[in-house]
């Protein structure tokens, strides 16, 4: 096992990040979904490339624990089950089953795309500050910025799905 | 009296700064039932949402303190380990009470 380990520990741990955005979490995580593969690695037989394997890692191993993590949350909270685990561990959309490096070269792409100011709002957002920071730093406010963001985002996603297409 | 409910605009900004903080408990605990109901009817929300898991995975991920992967092995070694143990020390055999023990042995017992 420690060889398939070293080999993709940091693809998963990355593509988990997407979702938990907490490195506990994903390493108790995938912790689990190694055992689990360990236990029955009938569903990697036939792969061939990373985004298959990720795809295939996510479907029968990572979804289950992911939805774990949250699944005994539910009853204080006001969403539906489905929004839940949409929120939390989704069902794949096309963007999801891109691998690490082709997720960089669109976003890089689509990035060169928008204008000054958008680009700038997701560059700092990027950079981990806050909104009010990226307020101040763009001299509008806070309202503005979820507004700049909002929207951004919503192109980048038209963006990144042409890419998609492309490729 | 005021809407105090967040727009999706917000509520998109504050998913966003949940995952990428690592507390997204504290963001689905903030949902009232009012943003609830409006995330659930929200197609652009749900768009922007996919976006933002790029962006944190692409952005932060390699930013975070990953575990060595050697050292992560050992730990993957451990779960398997244990998960070997626990499948030993649960027998597949039905428990049965003593006295169907008992008639067992006695079968097996030779005559003196």
């Amino acid at each position: 096992m420690e060889p398939f380990v070293r080999e993709t520990f940091g693809i998963f741990i990355r593509y988990l990040y997407r979702y938990l955005g907490n490195e506990v979490e994903c390493e108790d995580v995938l912790e689990d979904v190694y055992a689990d593969i360990w236990e029955n690695p009938s569903h990697l037989r036939d792969v061939e490339s990373e985004r298959q394997l990720l795809r295939t890692v996510y479907l029968y191993y990572m979804r289950k624990h992911l939805r774990e993590v949250y699944r005994r949350m539910n009853r204080h909270l006001h969403l539906a089950q489905k929004d839940l685990m949409d929120l939390t561990a989704p069902e794949l959309g096309l963007l999801d089953t891109l691998s690490q490096s082709e997720l960089k070269q669109a976003l890089g792409r689509a990035m060169g795309r928008l204008k000054a100011r958008e680009r700038r709002a997701i560059e700092l957002w990027l950079e981990g500050m806050s909104v009010r920071a990226i307020a101040n730093e763009l001299k509008t406010t806070v309202g503005a910025v979820k507004m700049l963001k909002f929207r951004t985002i919503l192109k980048l996603k038209e963006m990144m799905s042409e890419y998609c297409h492309d490729q | 009296m005021a809407d105090t409910n967040r727009k999706i605009q917000e509520l998109l900004s504050d998913y966003a700064g949940a995952l990428r903080d690592g507390c997204l408990p504290v963001f689905l605990k903030s949902l009232t039932r009012e943003e609830g109901k409006e995330l659930s009817s929200s197609k652009e929300f749900w768009e922007a949402a996919e976006v933002v898991r790029v962006l944190n995975g692409v952005g932060f991920a390699d930013k975070a303190a990953i575990a060595e992967a050697g050292l992560f092995a050992s730990r993957v070694d451990a779960n398997i380990a244990s998960r070997l143990k626990r499948a030993k020390s649960s027998p597949r055999v039905k428990r049965t009470n003593g006295a169907r023990t008992m008639t067992k042995t006695r079968k097996v017992e030779k005559p003196i």
